[in-house]
């Protein structure tokens, strides 16, 4: 094992022994092994469906451990570390996995096994020879690197393993359509990571670390490393828009319905449920764990006038940043999903609106100065985030079980397929009730937690975006439900075989949905350790532990390498 | 010099991908994209600079003459490498794809595409 232990000063905090150390590592190994294994087995579609679902299992299990060992146990550490190749932070790559990775890392297997189960139950009628399971656990591999990883570049690097794959599926089919959508995701996710890597390098040369708790550390005091961080609010605002791209927020919304439609229903689930949660996380991460501690003058007032921000904190420029963004994103994504005349169209435009909900309170947090209120946002941010995926979620796949019933998705060749398929319609009644609010569903605590936040930040204008996209959502969702499940039966509609085991994913999400909203806290318990987790940012310094430049321990000794090697730029 | 040198050539590559970028044929959409992850690719490895190294920071050379020559730093070097080995994955993925929108559309013209559905 090169799992050892860390530091003295981790041993004295915690007892963080190598076998919660190893745990950190275990879903990026399953899932990479698994996407390994699925190419192995080759053209043998019952062989790489058993693989698949063990690899799911598996990761499901291996982030339930991490859940329990590392936040949710009794006496656990909180954070846990695992320095690759047993390299001392931050010359070597540093995994990290706190309350917020591991709560982001739920949500994804969640998601994740509902879209595989439903992925095997597709597939092998639509194509026997194509990578699609390597591809999907691919896709997995970048989105948990993504979570895990606490070194910047390296977040980079996972962003762009799990875009190879989510580009590969966006053209799936390969129809015109397909492929038209591919090559404008394509194209904006390679603008995209130039962007990410100018501010990368820009992080680097302000303040000569990648890692993100050395960066932390480092600009909570410039002056004792010998600093100018005043660079690193505007890479911060390059750094935000290239998430905010991942995340789909107005104004980079405008390639997710294309996209979105393209991709298989199951993957699209996916994309919603979980890639775009990346970039939500990548935003919490940085501004809250890592910028927060940065005491930036920061003064973007227009000259001559009163419009603008400023502070002493990076936060200030993160809190406005988002508030329009999720302004613009609430009233685009409500005002758009109203009008769609297909069912993935319509959930679409809902995912923009809805990340929306998820920022607002975001930029509540990035904006006030209690502590309270910072912590009680982001947990209201995570708890949507959570419906979110599960709503959506299923909502997405439900979407793939209609069109393998019917063949369609159009609203004008729908209709009546509640009296077709009642587990059905009552699974995708509960997934647009939980969008919705309604109690006791897990979307009820998700909305309640965000008015309350923007209530207790005083910000009346947020509290009429966030009703007027509340009373868009009742509109779209009641229009889809009129339009395809109420009403006469069809053509298309009589004629659907609906597939059960499709609907049994559909109603396990729904049953998951009623149940976290039923027994909520516990999941508020894990939300509110994530939250304050992502706030914890000398508890996250300390976990990583990164060596000072020039410090010469037994812990940071690096063959080869002398004391300066921390000191670049 | 160097660094105005750099700076230029970054700003040059910038500006002829964003050109590139906005043309309406595919091919060089992608040609754009190319020059704008290479120019990324230059400013990274413009940020690592080039310090005079001593015996300590580079003990390979110390061994070897009494002079230790200047060096740039390592780490950037090895992100540009992967930066480089991804955006040349992905330039070859986006003119595959380009092909593929040749062989559905019959046309390379940004503004022919949108009109099939």
């Amino acid at each position: 094992m090169a799992a050892t232990v860390p530091s003295d000063a981790a041993i004295a905090a915690q007892p963080a022994g190598p076998a919660t150390e190893s745990l950190v590592i275990a879903p990026m190994l399953i899932v990479l092994v698994v996407a390994v294994g699925t190419l192995l087995v080759g053209d043998r579609p019952r062989a790489r469906a058993i693989v698949s679902l063990a690899g799911g299992v598996g990761y499901a299990l291996a982030v339930a451990a991490i859940d329990w060992y590392v936040v949710l146990a009794p006496n656990a550490p909180g954070v846990a570390t695992y320095q690759v190749g047993d390299l001392p932070a931050p010359f070597g790559i540093t995994l990290v996995v706190d309350g917020l990775s591991a709560f982001m890392l739920t949500m994804v297997a969640v998601i994740g096994i509902a879209s595989l189960v439903f992925s095997v139950r597709v597939l092998p009628e639509l194509d026997r020879r194509s990578y699609y399971f390597p591809l999907f656990h691919f896709l997995a591999l970048g989105v948990t690197g993504a979570f895990l990883t606490g070194d910047l570049f390296n977040l980079f690097v996972w962003f762009e393993v799990m875009l190879m794959a989510s580009y590969i599926f966006v053209a799936y089919y390969g129809g015109p359509q397909h492929t038209r959508a591919a090559f404008w995701y394509v194209a904006l996710n390679l603008l995209a990571s130039a962007i990410f890597l100018l501010g990368v390098g820009g992080i680097y040369a302000t303040t000569g670390t990648l890692n993100m708790a050395d960066l932390a550390r480092r600009l909570a005091a410039p002056a004792a490393y010998g600093i100018d961080p005043t660079p690193v609010v505007g890479l911060l605002a390059l750094l935000l828009s290239v998430f905010a791209i991942k995340a789909g927020l107005v104004p980079f919304q405008f390639w997710i319905p294309t996209a979105y439609r393209a991709a298989p229903p199951q993957i699209t689930a996916l994309l919603a449920g979980a890639t775009k949660k990346v970039g939500i996380y990548a935003i919490i991460r940085l501004s809250f764990t890592v910028f927060a501690g940065a005491q930036i003058g920061v003064d973007l007032t227009v000259p001559g006038t009163e419009l603008g921000v400023a502070g002493d904190s990076p936060l200030v420029l993160v809190g406005a940043a988002l508030f329009v963004m999720a302004a613009a994103s609430i009233l685009v994504g409500g005002i758009g999903a109203v009008g769609r005349s297909s069912l993935e169209g319509v959930f679409a435009y809902s995912s923009i609106g809805q990340v929306g909900f998820i920022a607002l309170p975001v930029a509540i947090a990035a904006t006030t100065t209690s502590s309270e209120l910072r912590q009680a946002a982001i947990l209201a941010a995570l708890v949507y985030a959570l419906n979110h995926s599960l709503a959506k979620g299923l909502l997405f796949l439900s979407v793939g079980t209609v069109r393998s019933a019917t063949g369609t998705s159009r609203f004008d060749d729908l209709g009546g397929l509640a009296g077709r398929s009642p587990p059905l319609a009552i699974a995708v009644f509960v997934g647009s009730l939980a969008l919705v609010g309604i109690p006791p569903l897990s979307g009820f605590f998700g909305k309640f937690l965000v008015f309350d936040a923007a209530v207790e930040a005083e910000a009346s204008s947020a509290l009429v975006l966030l009703l007027v996209g509340s009373l868009l959502t009742i509109a779209y969702a009641t229009r889809t439900w009129n339009r395809s499940f109420w009403g006469a039966r069809t053509e298309a509609v009589e004629e659907a075989a609906v597939d059960p085991v499709q609907v049994a994913v559909l109603v396990a999400l729904a049953a998951a949905i009623v149940a976290v909203g039923v027994g909520f806290e516990p999941v508020y318990e894990f939300a509110d350790a994530a939250a304050e987790a992502a706030l914890d940012s000398d508890g996250y310094v300390e976990a990583v532990d990164p060596c000072e430049p020039g410090e010469m321990t037994e812990d940071c000794a690096l063959e080869g390498a002398t004391g300066n090697g921390g000191e670049h730029a | 010099m160097t660094a105005f040198g750099l700076a230029v050539a970054v700003g040059a590559m910038f500006a002829l991908g964003t050109f590139l970028l906005l043309q309406r044929d595919l091919i060089r959409v992608v040609w754009g994209l190319a020059i704008v992850s290479q120019a990324a690719n230059v400013y990274l490895l413009a940020m690592g600079g080039i310090t005079s190294g001593t015996a300590d920071s580079v003990p390979v050379l110390a061994g070897h003459a009494d002079h230790v020559p200047e060096t740039a730093d390592p780490v950037v070097q090895a992100l540009v490498l992967t930066a480089i080995v991804i955006g040349f994955g992905m330039t070859a993925f986006a003119l595959v794809l380009s092909y593929r929108v040749y062989e559905e559309h019959d046309t390379l013209d940004v503004t022919e595409l949108g009109d099939r559905e």
